[in-house]
């Protein structure tokens, strides 16, 4: 039970530092008055522009002090509001904006990560149960190109080869289409974010199972008589399982943030161009709430990564 | 492997002569060594100006490579090779330049961790786990929305997203090195903390982190070209990123590929050079590691 109570103090500690240096960046780099009211921020003679500041710097609590906001912010935040947009009138609210947009971007991810799954570890199992041969070396050569090449520059690549020039997948995501065209729009894209993690999947995996196919229960199946293919996914791959699921919680960080950039290039509606917008326009309040729905998911990810360790590995626990 | 992490290696004989760096190592080396000296010597060079308009009367840009544009012209007949060029330039300054700044940084507060432990330990890994909370991008973009987007200041946030990761591993090499006989050696013989941390670590720490030095690069610069994607890359000037999205647009990506596929191979070949030498390297010192046993 300790051992539990730990490791979940740590992830609020480290979800509240989290907040705290984006909530203080967010408020002592940038001067939120400049958004909501323009250049009128900056007068300070005219009477009528001091009370203008006034009423809004009351508004948004802007008179208040930071930590204060901050705790004020917070309460809000976990309950799932996440405040009002800064700017004139304050509408819509962002949690309104975000419920819009982050299904999408979550969709894509979640796809990108199955695609990941099920590109690199048959992958990996498969150069490994044939190391050195002339095939392994081509596939090997073919994973050092996706992990050298960049997430964006291969979207470009993909979207020219496969979809202008091959025409095998729709280079368009239309939001308001129906639900399975939607996912069929979502495979370019997703397999971009999929392709490198792949192949970190199949480098790893090589690896680790030409070590496991040396040892002496494998040599004891092939004795018995089973399948090759029951060898390699029952037997070889098992050990393996821990470093996949440690590459999971690695990969996932990866794939968030370069959702934002794929959303971009194939025009996904996502938070990817939601944050863009954001940043231009200098919206923090919702700038702040992706940036902590992003991190806290990657955050708590993890944290489910770890627990896993324990209940494969209970010597983890230590 | 095993055999060699428990003899006693003479560090300075066997070792060094028995690896030599083959073909594998110096074709990707000579690219860098091509890359970096043209960019560097980009202005000297009879370079046609990357600002330049080469519009030919009667012809619509972008017009495809040909003896006159090797890499065609943009859309604006801009010549994309001098473009390249001149993007390499500051890709690869922003690489390096925040690269060294997370190494300096980073290593610093990594190798002080290991050293002193106790609250100072404690400090800075929580700190490392709070900058690795951010997923990718996240913590650089957050940077830049609130700071200008110049050549400096996107290496300074860069170089922030590297402190955590860098950091953590000069920590873990101090930490392997620190209880060893020769720190104790130099601590009985009343070595300071100082002394301790410059003379009897910083060389052993120095060389495995050196190795990543590279992969630390390419990292940088691939971070870039994901901001120029977002539109957050520097506001002037070209980027390999800035060059890519330029020509990424599905009408210009249709009719005249080479407007992006000239970025993306130049800068895939840079980063794949990157990427060889980094593990080359990691794989040539790891062997001293393990020949020194743990």
């Amino acid at each position: 039970m300790r051992f539990w109570g730990l490791r979940v103090g740590m992830l609020i500690a480290l979800l509240l530092a989290v907040s705290m240096l984006t909530f203080g960046a967010m408020n002592l780099l940038g001067d939120p008055l400049f958004n909501i009211l323009g250049p009128v921020a900056g007068d300070t003679e005219n009477p009528e522009n001091i009370a203008k500041i006034q009423a809004a710097k009351e508004q948004f609590y802007l008179d208040r002090p930071l930590p204060e906001r901050y705790v004020r912010w917070l309460g809000d935040f976990v309950t799932g509001d996440f405040g009002v947009r800064f700017s004139a009138s304050g509408q819509p609210p962002v949690s309104e904006i975000i419920k819009e947009r982050l299904p999408r971007t979550l969709a894509l991810s979640g796809m990108a990560m199955t695609f990941t799954l099920a590109i690199g570890i048959p992958w990996g199992v498969w150069s490994g149960s044939r190391s050195e041969t002339a095939r392994d070396r081509l596939s090997t050569g073919v994973a050092f190109f996706f992990i050298a090449m960049p997430n964006f520059a291969l979207a470009v690549v993909l979207y020219y080869v496969v979809g202008i020039r091959l025409g095998w997948l729709p280079l368009r995501f239309d939001a308001g289409a129906p639900f399975w065209q939607r996912m069929h729009q979502l495979v370019l894209p997703a397999l971009t974010l999929a392709l490198g993690g792949a192949a970190v999947y199949q480098r790893l995996l090589r690896t680790d199972m030409i070590t496991t196919l040396q040892e002496d229960f494998i040599l004891m199946a092939r004795a018995k008589g089973l399948s090759r293919r029951h060898i390699l996914f029952r037997h070889a791959l098992r050990p393996s399982l821990f470093s996949v699921v440690t590459l999971f919680g690695i990969n996932a960080g990866a794939v968030f943030s370069g959702a934002l950039i794929v959303e971009l290039i194939f025009g996904i509606p996502g938070v990817g161009s939601l944050f863009v917008e954001s940043i231009f326009r200098e919206d923090f309040p919702v700038v702040l709430a992706l940036v902590m729905i992003l991190t806290a998911a990657f955050v708590v990810m993890n944290f489910v990564i770890d627990i896993l360790y324990s209940v494969i590995d209970p010597r983890v626990r230590q | 492997m095993k055999l060699t992490a428990e003899l006693p290696v003479d560090e300075s004989s066997g070792a060094v002569k028995a690896r030599r760096l083959g073909l594998g190592f110096w074709l990707p080396m000579s690219w860098m060594i091509l890359i970096v000296g043209v960019a560097l010597l980009a202005p000297v060079l009879p370079l046609k100006d990357p600002t330049d308009y080469f519009i030919r009367p009667g012809e619509r840009p972008p017009y495809p490579p040909s003896a006159d544009h090797w890499f065609g012209t943009d859309q604006d007949a801009r010549d994309m090779f001098s473009r390249i060029i001149s993007g390499a330039r500051v890709s690869l300054a922003v690489g390096f330049m925040s690269v060294t700044m997370s190494f300096i940084v980073g290593g610093a507060l990594g190798m002080v961790a290991g050293l002193v432990r106790g609250w100072f330990d404690r400090l800075a890994s929580f700190l490392f786990l709070v900058l690795l909370s951010f997923p990718g991008l996240v913590l650089v973009i957050l940077f830049i929305a609130l700071i200008g987007r110049s050549v400096l200041t996107i290496s300074v946030t860069l170089a922030i997203a590297g402190i955590a990761p860098v950091g953590r591993l000069a920590r873990a090499a101090t930490l392997s090195f620190a209880e060893r006989e020769f720190v104790i050696a130099a601590r009985t013989l009343g070595a300071r903390n100082s002394r301790i941390l410059f003379r009897e670590l910083l060389p052993n720490v120095i060389i495995p982190m050196g190795a990543l030095v590279l992969l630390g690069v390419a990292a940088a610069i691939v971070a870039e070209g994901g901001l120029a994607f977002l539109g957050l890359s520097i506001e002037k000037g070209e980027t390999w990123g800035k060059l890519i999205r330029n020509g990424a647009g599905s009408r210009v990506l249709r009719d005249s590929p080479w407007v992006a596929f000239g970025p993306i191979t130049v800068m895939f070949l840079t980063l794949a050079s990157l990427n060889y030498i980094g593990d080359y390297l990691r794989d040539f010192f790891n062997v001293r590691e393990t020949g020194l046993g743990r």
